[in-house]
């Protein structure tokens, strides 16, 4: 008969061998010795310790742990976690230079969604979608290490292309927070 | 309060739930830790970033796992990510064995055996990085393989085999220490 597997040597050092393997091995010389030098290793393996901290360590561990926390917490006034303020800037930044060049385009025939949206009722939520491409590439085009040299991006990273890829409901709070943030610079 | 809980209170922005997170689960994360880097600061250092990590990924947090293993697969992912296969234990290895004991051996066998826990430790630091995390979680830290499997996002055959070559490695490796 075959010699035990490696699966089989595995479940002999677990006591899960079926019968008739555990018959094989109880015969096989060359099986038990195999399965009795893993056991060793295993045994030495085991027996490494992990020395056990003071409990000032892990006090200390604790405080460490929520003061890296606390750094990565959102600054209050509401912001969904999504929309971490270092994207946001940049985009607000962003929605203002679509609407400056909208307004200052010649003759309009259709005022721009974006300018619509700017003086529509704070309660109409929609921004057209063309717009909110229009954005979207603004952002995309944007030089990340230049705007973080310039502080205007705290960690440039994911989170700036994230915003790219919003749902239509992220997208529609994202808009309904920068139509407030140009309500409140226009006022 | 149990740990889901904990973290219903954590995303709903009690800041002192997670707290409880951390000093209930501090201790098995650091050994997680320390298992893969053998040493102090750097299981510190990892302890820390998993707990971070586990921070921000909380919100996601849907449950489905314990919070234990979720946690356990976040420190094993940051060590697996951090440690190379060839980081040494730089700590000097203590003796595992109570005071008395050295009384009644010669101090040359005591050494002996820090010797060989020393190349054992280093013989596991040698293993690739998946044998390495296998034989972890389960030498010490009970798990069972599809407990493994799912923290490392692989089979139970492959937790199997993988568990069987870290110890044939070790087998081989500590055969050719003195
Ligand atoms: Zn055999």
């Amino acid at each position: 008969m075959n010699h035990l597997t490696s699966d089989e040597l595995i479940d002999a050092m677990e006591g899960m061998l079926d019968a008739t393997r555990q018959q094989h091995l109880d015969a096989c010389e060359a099986c038990r010795r195999e399965l009795a030098e893993l056991s060793s290793v295993l045994r030495e393996a085991r027996a490494l310790n992990v020395p056990e901290p003071s409990p000032l360590y892990w006090q200390h561990f604790s405080e460490r742990v929520r003061t890296a926390v606390d750094a990565e917490a959102l600054p209050s006034g509401g912001w969904p976690r999504w929309l971490r303020w270092p994207a946001l800037v940049p985009l607000a930044a962003m929605a203002l230079v679509v609407i400056a060049l909208m307004v200052s385009a010649p003759t309009p025939v259709d005022p721009p969604a974006a300018v619509a949206a700017v003086d529509a009722n704070p309660g109409d939520v929609a921004l057209a979608a063309d717009s909110w491409v229009m954005v979207a590439d603004l952002v995309g085009d944007m030089d990340w290490d230049t705007a973080s040299a310039a502080g205007l991006v705290v960690e440039p990273g994911d989170a700036e292309w994230a915003v790219l890829e919003l749902s239509a409901n992220e997208q529609q709070e994202l808009t309904r927070l920068l139509r407030a943030e140009l309500l409140r610079a226009k006022s | 309060m149990d740990d889901a809980a904990l973290v219903a209170a954590t995303v709903s922005g009690r800041r002192d739930a997670f707290d409880v997170i951390v000093e209930r689960h501090r201790r098995v994360v650091y050994q997680v830790c320390y298992r893969f880097v053998s040493n102090h600061e750097d299981a510190s250092d990892l302890s820390q970033e998993a707990f971070v990590r586990a921070w921000r990924g909380l919100k996601n947090f849907k449950g489905r796992s314990a919070l234990s293993t979720w946690l356990y697969r976040i420190a094993v992912n940051v060590c697996l990510n951090r440690v190379s296969a060839k980081t040494p234990p730089t700590e000097p290895i203590e003796s595992t064995e109570p005071f008395e004991d050295t009384r009644i051996e010669s101090a040359q066998r005591t050494l002996l055996r820090e010797e060989r826990a020393a190349a054992v430790r280093r013989a596991i630091a040698g293993l690739p990085k998946k044998q390495r995390a296998t034989l972890i979680l389960r030498t010490y830290h009970d798990m069972s393989h599809q407990q493994i499997a799912d923290i490392l996002g692989s089979s139970v055959g492959a937790v199997k085999a993988n568990f069987f070559h870290a110890l044939a490695n070790l087998k081989k490796i500590l055969g050719r220490e003195p």
